[in-house]
């Protein structure tokens, strides 16, 4: 019977000791998943931006494809309205040339279909920008979990902009006010001499 | 019977640019008769109120999806004979599989080129 209490108090001895190492390994990590859980909401913000900056990027392109689109329709009526007349004063060579310009259309109609069907990219990168979102979100709302059941404490004001995440973080947040525009590059080379 | 150039088509996809896409290649394979949704939900709506003939809808989407839409037609009396073709990103063999269960038209994996939308129309409208 002493025996078996002995080893009970060993045992329980044994899981408090891993207990602490626990808690103090947690606490350690403490300021950094606190930082963690501060940051992902803007890393996630940044990657929804990204998917606005692929759909602008991608409907100005479909845009000018489909103006061209148009033009080539006008093309391809004027030149069937000349090959009509040129038919009517039998200009068999000219007929035939004009011939050769509208299959140059055609092909060139079937390259610009061939632009709008490749920028179907931009839906596909969406939808995986979508979910890694998604992700973030879960891992975060766990991370603020584990802050508040184990009160974790961040050090100092600074640790939410530290490392490389916190680093990088800023830049991006920079990148959205403090991009030039050319006119402002212009006008700082102009003072520098730039003709 | 082959595809009347002038049947009211209706496009079901969240993204505007997909939407441009599809709507885009539909007009370079002469059809011009043309509607647009966001989701399955709207989808539905639109359906319900005009007289469409044929429908190509995506398959992820919010508040109602493609195969919940797809669903939704083949169980209403007025809508059950609409084609639909679904176009989607969803590439896996067992969404085609519950994609033909529900009773798809066809189906075209993302991203596609107008060949394979001009077949598998002719397939649908032989």
């Amino acid at each position: 019977m002493k025996k078996r209490g002995h080893r009970l108090y060993e045992e329980l001895g044994n899981l408090a000791r891993f207990v602490e190492n626990a808690m103090k390994t947690i606490s350690d990590a403490g300021p950094q998943i606190v930082s963690s859980s501060q940051q992902l909401p803007t890393a996630s913000s940044h990657l929804s931006d990204l998917n606005k900056m692929t759909e602008e990027g991608t409907l100005e392109v479909m845009r000018l494809t489909e103006l061209i689109q148009d033009e080539h329709s006008r093309i391809t009526k004027e030149l069937s309205a000349v090959v009509e007349v040129l038919q009517a004063m039998d200009c068999t060579k000219l007929v035939q040339r004009l011939g050769t310009v509208n299959s140059v259309v055609i092909q060139e109609g079937k390259y610009l279909t061939e632009i709008m069907t490749a920028l179907s990219f931009q839906d596909l990168v969406a939808q995986r920008v979508k979910k890694l979102v998604a992700i973030l979100d879960e891992v975060q709302s766990k991370l603020v979990e584990l802050v508040v059941v184990f009160g974790l404490q961040q050090n100092g004001e600074k640790a939410a902009t530290e490392g490389t995440a916190g680093h990088l973080l800023k830049q991006l947040e920079a990148s959205k006010t403090s991009v030039m525009k050319q006119k402002v590059a212009d006008d700082i080379l102009a003072q520098f001499g730039f003709r | 019977m082959p595809a009347d150039p002038s049947m009211k088509i209706l496009v079901v996809d969240d993204m505007v640019t997909m939407r441009r896409i599809v709507k885009n290649v539909l007009k370079q394979l002469g059809f011009s008769n043309i509607e647009e949704a966001e989701n399955g939900q709207d989808g539905l709506q639109k359906l319900r109120a005009g007289q469409f003939n044929f429908v190509v809808s995506d398959w992820n989407m919010p508040v109602m999806t493609g195969i919940d839409m797809l669903r939704a037609i083949r169980a209403d009396e007025k809508l059950k004979a609409i084609p639909v073709l679904m176009v989607t990103a969803e590439a896996q063999q067992s969404n085609l599989v519950e994609a033909v269960q529900a009773g798809v038209s066809n189906y075209i994996i993302k991203p596609f080129t107008a060949e394979t939308m001009q077949e598998k129309l002719a397939k649908i409208f032989k």
